[in-house]
């Protein structure tokens, strides 16, 4: 069975790409256009969400909202979480880290980065 | 007696040249007051272009990648295809020129994931057209703080305000300026786990 990665971003363009990109990586991809919308689709979902991949900038809830929520949840407390941010500027780091991100990827990226970065919390 | 009339000439003299000199000066701020509701009026048709533009290059971007998409999948069908017909035909002199077919179309699928990873551009230039447009609203707010200062209608003032959408971007979005390399950042993270 695949595992599923929610992709959390409000570009409809790196929701495309990076569903493309783990979708042809052989993973089942959820998407969400922000925060909210994000726990709505993970409290409709039958399984569980094996990575969360998730932009910070979006409006309603941004990812360090999403973040925080999830790690507040007994079911996402140990759920791998991806930062994808065009910010790389060290406070959004230690923010990131602060708030229970496991990792941070700075676009523009290249997929195969996004692809070893998912590696190293998933094994296929 | 005369040194009074004379105080009294003074100060009527410079009543009168300070009421010349206000008088002046509002007819300045009238004179300023049309090219300001101008300025006002034209910065929301500046933000609507910026907002057309990110529009219409995400449509084309995301038609890209779904073209990107389909030519990748069908590139997939010819390896695994070439692939086939090179087993069968194993150590024949047509294996050869499979094999090199085969580098051909993994080259053909390869070229295209650079393609793909390079339309990003259109998400940061979108971030750096939302983050022109913000700061251009933020000259039309305090435009109309002037204008209304200075007695311009307000409800023609509000009617232009009245359309404007939720922004959110990275403010230093940048395609090719990156303040710290990947395997920093990775490291860094790495060091938070243990």
């Amino acid at each position: 069975m695949s595992q599923t990665i929610l992709v959390v971003d409000d570009s409809p363009t790196i929701v495309k790409f990076v569903s493309f990109s783990l979708r042809n990586s052989g993973f089942e991809v959820v998407a969400a256009s922000d925060g909210m919308d994000a726990i709505e689709k993970m409290s409709h979902l039958s399984g569980d969400v094996d990575l969360v991949i998730t932009d910070l900038n979006m409006p309603n809830l941004d990812g360090y909202g999403l973040i925080g929520t999830l790690r507040q949840n007994e079911r996402y407390r140990q759920t791998p979480i991806i930062i994808l941010s065009s910010e790389d500027g060290e406070d959004d780091r230690q923010r990131g880290m602060e708030v229970g991100a496991n990792a941070y990827l700075v676009k523009p990226f290249k997929s195969a980065l996004l692809l070893d970065e998912v590696g190293k919390f998933l094994k296929k | 007696m005369t040194l009074s009339t004379s105080l009294q000439d003074i100060i009527q003299k410079e009543i009168a040249s300070l009421t010349q000199s206000v008088n002046g000066l509002v007819e300045n701020l009238h004179r300023m007051k049309s090219p300001l509701v101008e300025s006002h009026d034209k910065v929301p048709q500046a933000t609507n272009q910026l907002d057309k533009i990110s529009q219409q290059t995400e449509a084309a971007t995301n038609r890209m990648l779904d073209v990107i998409e389909q030519i990748t999948q069908r590139e997939q069908q010819i390896i695994t295809g070439l692939q086939h017909i090179g087993e069968e035909v194993s150590g024949q002199p047509a294996a050869k020129k499979i094999d090199e077919l085969c580098e051909l179309a993994t080259t053909n699928m390869n070229d295209a994931y650079s393609v793909m990873d390079a339309l990003q551009f259109q998400d940061i230039t979108s971030q750096q057209m939302n983050h022109a447009a913000s700061l251009l609203e933020e000259i039309e707010s305090k435009l109309k703080n002037i204008l209304q200062t200075m007695g311009a209608d307000a409800k023609v003032l509000t009617q232009v305000e009245s359309a404007k959408k939720v922004r959110t971007y990275d403010p230093h979005a940048d395609l090719f300026e990156r303040k710290t390399e990947q395997a920093v950042i990775d490291s860094l993270f790495d060091k938070s786990k243990k």
